[in-house]
């Protein structure tokens, strides 16, 4: 009985495939902010649609196919056992990556259910919620086959990512068809955008934090040859995330037309969630600080520590950012925008790029093609996640100051064309940090393409004793 | 309604507290340690 590894080979290919892409449009549209009559008057080129498709891409595209690659990766040997229905997570393989490429001929040609990260209109909704399901019957299946006693933390994260990203894609979905591309929410006004952010907010703590913490309490052990340094730590940070996290979402709608009191609960428990937050940061750090000599000479180990820095920069901005007196300033402004980027690039993208160093030679039973590249890659990622955050810090806090700028009559003082006009040279920052990080992930997909070509038949199969017991 | 609601939160608040400490009490030492080992024993390259 060998593990099943050619599934999570297939999506690792996706994901790397999707992240170039979904880059490549974001690098697009940070330059049609500089230069904007780079659309060439083409609706298929306008920000509108390439900013939608690049959003999609990098979520669903790069993202969701990378988290199911390592799910499936490591809930196999966490259990001991072989993929349940492997048939199944094919199915899912086809259908996730027809959805993405035809969703995203969708959003170019103009459909767009108008919701935010939810754009994908109700027949991609309909076979997104049919794969998201398949998943977690084959995920799930797995776990309840386990040799094992004790259920992995990992598969508490990814577990809990299946369960409440299909919760929320569900009920945020719920919409009346009016034709084959338009389709109406079944929500309106105020309720509309508490059910929006729930989902908006929910999406990112579920998939980008939860879902990306599962990839890092299963690949930093492995890497790191060492055992997450507190295990104990991992439960309470993994139970005080679930339960805060879904609560969080009302910052998004400061000042807006939903209650008071909802607008400070999110803020309230968005201060909250600095402690599980940190706490997994502290015990990430731990970990790899009994493995400090391979950080020198290893590129993967070397991009998860990096992300962990930029986990706990993000989990610690974000929650300030949903302080109410900070969001009268920052909001509207590109600081959400740097913000979202640190989690983005300089979390989710970084762990991902450092675990996928560390599967594909294993996947391939090849060693990694390049180290060299690999080490240009992390100083590229580093460098350009660095000019992106930093320009837009830049940006939103010049965009703040300006805004709320008055005149002795108590009128505005700057123009937004005032406002638009200095952004010129923080934009141009951003593109050119965009462009850096781009390139760092087309040497990865070069990289990881030549390490498999070199592959050779791997056969990996589950220990002889089940020996681990312990909680569940 | 604020008041019953600022009050049902801190039950649900009261709940969460309650079972993260009773799931971080509830193993031993020894389970804890065999389990935070799986990654590092999970699998048989020869197999």
């Amino acid at each position: 009985m060998n593990y099943e590894d050619r599934i999570v080979t297939a999506f690792t290919a996706c994901s790397v495939f999707w992240a170039v892409l979904g880059m490549l449009a974001g690098v697009y549209v940070a330059a049609e902010l500089v230069w904007p009559t780079i659309d060439f008057g083409l609706p298929g080129l306008s920000f509108g649609r390439l900013r939608t498709l690049h959003t999609t891409l990098v979520l669903f595209g790069f993202g969701v196919s990378g988290l199911v690659a390592t799910g499936l990766y490591s809930v196999q040997r966490t259990s001991h056992v072989r993929l349940f229905a492997p048939g199944l997570a094919w199915f899912v393989l086809y259908a996730w990556q027809l959805t993405i490429v035809l969703g995203g001929a969708s959003i170019l040609a103009g459909w767009n259910a108008g919701k935010e990260y939810a754009e994908l209109e109700w027949p991609f909704d309909l076979a997104i919620a049919v794969a998201w399901v398949s998943f977690g019957v084959v995920f799930f299946g797995t776990i309840a086959r386990r040799k094992m006693e004790a259920i992995y933390i990992s598969n508490w994260f990814y577990g809990a990512l299946i369960i409440v990203v299909a919760m929320l894609h569900i009920v945020n979905s719920l919409a009346l068809p009016a034709t084959f591309g338009k389709s109406y929410s079944l929500f309106a006004g105020a309720q509309d955008a508490v059910v929006q952010w729930w989902y908006g907010h929910n999406a990112v703590g579920f998939l980008l934090t939860g879902g990306f913490l599962g990839m890092l309490y299963y690949f930093l052990p492995k890497q790191a040859e060492q055992p997450i340094w507190s295990y104990r730590l991992s439960i309470v940070a993994f139970w005080a995330f679930v339960y805060t996290y879904i609560w969080a979402g009302p910052h998004h709608l400061h000042y807006h037309s939903i209650p008071e009191w909802v607008q400070s609960l999110g803020m309230a428990m968005s201060l909250i969630l600095l402690a599980p937050s940190w706490a997994t940061m502290v015990n990430g750090i731990m970990t790899v600080s009994a493995a400090a000599k391979k950080l020198r000479s290893d590129p993967a180990l070397k991009f998860i520590v990096l992300s962990l820095a930029f986990y706990g920069l993000a989990t610690f901005e974000g929650p300030m950012l949903a302080i109410k007196s900070v969001n009268v300033f920052s909001h509207f402004t590109e600081w959400t925008i740097g913000h979202v980027h640190s989690g983005a690039l300089g979390w989710n993208a970084l762990i991902t790029f450092g675990t996928f160093y560390f599967l594909v030679p294993r996947l391939a039973g090849a060693p990694l093609y390049s180290a060299r590249l690999a080490n240009i890659h992390f100083w590229l990622a580093l460098a350009g996640v660095m000019l992106y955050v930093l320009s837009m810090w830049g940006a939103g806090v010049s965009q703040g100051v300006l805004w709320l700028s008055l005149d002795k009559l108590g009128e505005v003082r700057f123009s937004f064309n005032d406002v638009m006009a200095a952004m010129k040279p923080y934009y141009l920052l951003r593109f050119i940090g965009g462009l850096l990080f781009l390139a760092g992930a087309v040497l990865m997909a070069v990289n990881l393409a030549r390490t498999f070509s070199g592959r050779r038949t791997v056969v990996v199969a589950p220990p002889p004793a089940h020996a681990a017991k312990g909680l569940t | 309604m604020t008041l019953l609601i600022f009050f049902g939160d801190m039950l649900v608040m009261a709940f969460m507290i309650a079972v993260v400490v009773w799931l971080s009490l509830r193993a031993t030492r020894k389970q804890l340690d065999a389990a935070s080992r799986i990654p590092l024993e999970d699998e048989d390259p020869h197999g």
